[in-house]
């Protein structure tokens, strides 16, 4: 097997006296998409948080495509080729939906200030590219129809699709999903999980938390569960399932009862 | 090509008009160019790249001030001074948002109110370098490779600043780093997550509107051919600001309108009211924020979007 694109290892975050991810292990190659599964709290988004740069660990370390990127920022980390969508829709409201499919694309710019001053003309031309194909990921999401509509009067589903292409828009070799169902209409949720499939068949590692267990089985070859911080299992969807560990921690009894 | 017509278009209409005004109106003309051109920049800085800064007057100042005192005390040819002082005003800017910038942007604020303040001490208390409370007088400007340009031809002037400042923030705002500042604005997480370097998209910001501004106290030093401090204290900081608001702030258009209402509001106000006119100022600020939080053009967008609606 070749060497995972993301490899995590011992990760831990601790928030004063809470410890909201403690010793954790993760690994994602190229074109899979790992779930990430656990009840409210377990420290699945402080887990996306660390690897996006948003947080840094308290310990542990992460390395994507061998090179260390723990307590980097976020920016560098994204144009590493790490793009996120986040559990609360984050747009951005004052810009039109191209333009905030165009900031994903912000790293793949590289004219300076001076040369946009001048009105430089590749610079000119690199803004037109951008967009045509800003339109073309609103389209690749379904968001065609909305395209001149205000982001404020964007649905919920609609503004979740808009993240998606504005991740997708930066060319990510590792794409985050925070929660990427959660809130969205069947139609909206069958739209996700086809985007996702399409994703990974591109090459593009996945890592997937979800809350909603059906939807995630139905996508990821492998879960991980966290619980309180730490995983409790990890494997293929239908053995993670049957774990008894695992419907402990959704049943709700304290995990550590449930490994005993 | 359309775009570029337009642009000599407006360049020879505001340049005639130089033409025809006495000396009184043209003072007002020469003024209210220059506030719209101070506008534009504070508009990019406040409405655009969201940062709430009091010190775009202060460069103003700043360029005023470097440009006499680097021509007519330390002899320096008019383009060289011209350099050094944009390169002054670039060098104070990242002083004061390098470290502002790496806190909450409440900081800024503080810094650039501080810095607003202690600029007007410094040209109080500084001798016959800054001429003290009086300032500095008695100066005119040299010849510009061998041409006087005074009169008209010196509004000509003023009327290609405004343009040129317009033109620079017009592309900027255009571009990937226009698109950076208002993410910023909007979403600072996000922004950064999309790899946009926040903090120096905000210093880059500051500094580029910095400089546009001292520029414009540049020019602005041989309108009146007489620099002193009180035009630099904080009321004229904080008309901007009004401007930028009442024109609607995030929009060239907004910041225009903004600049010439509240420059020019005054003149037909006081006759009528003296110097109640503030008051009015401070009531439309009011009125404006609560009802109408993106200005007058904003006011103007939501009515053409009525009437285009079925
Ligand atoms: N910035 C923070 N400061 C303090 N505690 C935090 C912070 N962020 C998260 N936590 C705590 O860390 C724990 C893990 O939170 P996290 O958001 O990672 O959970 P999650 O698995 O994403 O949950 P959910 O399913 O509700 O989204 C929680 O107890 C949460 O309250
Ligand atoms: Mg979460």
């Amino acid at each position: 097997m070749n060497a995972p694109l993301l490899r995590a290892r011992a990760l831990t975050k601790r928030f004063g006296g809470l410890t909201a991810v403690a010793d954790l292990d993760l690994e994602v190659h190229a074109g899979e998409i790992l779930g990430v599964i656990g009840p409210n709290g377990a420290g699945k988004s402080t887990t996306f948080n660390m690897i996006a740069g948003a947080t840094a660990p308290t310990a542990g370390s992460i390395d994507f495509d061998g090179a260390p990127i723990a307590g980097r920022p976020p920016h560098e980390i994204a144009a590493r080729g790490i793009m996120r969508t986040f559990q609360h829709n984050q747009p951005f409201a004052g810009l039109s939906l191209a333009e905030n499919v165009m900031v994903g694309m912000h790293t793949r710019f590289s004219a300076p200030l001076w040369k946009l001053i001048a009105g430089s003309r590749a610079a000119q031309r690199a803004e037109r590219d951008a967009r045509a194909r800003a339109e073309a990921l609103l389209d690749f999401v379904g968001l065609a129809e909305q395209r001149a509509d205000d982001v404020g009067t964007l649905s919920f589903g609609q503004g979740r699709l808009l993240e998606i292409a504005r991740g997708l828009a930066g060319e990510p070799r590792l794409m985050l999903f925070d929660e990427p169902a959660a809130g969205l209409t069947p139609a909206e949720c069958e739209r996700v999980a086809a985007i996702i499939r399409d994703i990974a068949a591109r090459g593009i590692a996945v890592l997937l938390i979800e809350h909603d267990m059906r939807f995630l089985m139905a996508l990821a070859e492998r879960v991980a569960v966290l619980n309180f911080g730490r995983k409790i299992a990890e494997g293929a969807p239908a053995a993670v399932r049957a774990d008894p560990a695992v419907l402990a921690a959704y049943l709700g009894s304290p995990a550590g009862d449930a490994h005993a | 090509m359309k775009g570029a017509a337009l642009w000599i278009a407006a360049a020879l209409a505001l340049s005639a008009v130089a033409f025809v005004l006495g000396p009184y109106q043209t003072d007002i003309y020469r003024k209210l160019l220059l506030w719209i051109t101070l506008a534009l920049g504070y508009n990019f800085l406040f409405g655009i790249s969201g940062q709430v800064a009091f010190s775009h007057f202060t460069f103003y100042g700043i360029g005023a001030y470097a440009i006499v005192i680097l021509i007519f005390q330390a002899g320096l040819p008019l383009p060289l001074a011209a350099a050094a002082g944009v390169g002054l005003c670039v060098v104070l800017a990242l002083a004061v948002a390098i470290p502002a910038t790496r806190l909450d942007g409440f900081y800024l604020a503080l810094a650039t109110l501080a810095f607003a303040q202690l600029f007007v001490v410094v040209l109080n208390e500084g001798g016959a370098v800054t001429g003290g409370t009086g300032g500095l007088a008695s100066y005119r400007l040299p010849p510009l490779f061998g041409a006087r340009l005074d009169g008209p031809r010196y509004t000509v002037v003023i009327v290609l600043l405004l343009l040129a400042t317009l033109a620079v923030l017009w592309r900027l705002d255009r571009s990937h780093f226009g698109r950076a500042c208002r993410a910023v604005r909007d979403n600072p997480e996000a922004a950064a997550a999309m790899g946009i370097d926040v903090r120096r998209t905000r210093i880059a910001a500051y500094a580029i509107t910095s400089a546009l501004a001292g520029i414009a106290g540049m020019v602005y030093a041989f309108v009146d051919n007489t620099v002193n401090p009180p035009i630099f204290g904080l009321e004229n900081a904080f008309l901007l600001l009004f401007m930028v608001i009442v024109g609607g702030s995030g929009s060239h258009a907004g910041a225009i309108v903004g600049a010439a209402l509240l420059y020019l509001l005054p003149f037909v106000l006081s006759p009528l009211i003296g110097h109640h006119h503030a008051l009015v100022f401070g009531v439309v600020m009011v009125l404006v924020v609560l009802f109408q939080p993106r200005g007058l053009v904003g006011l103007a967008d939501a009515r053409a979007r009525r009437r285009a609606a079925p």
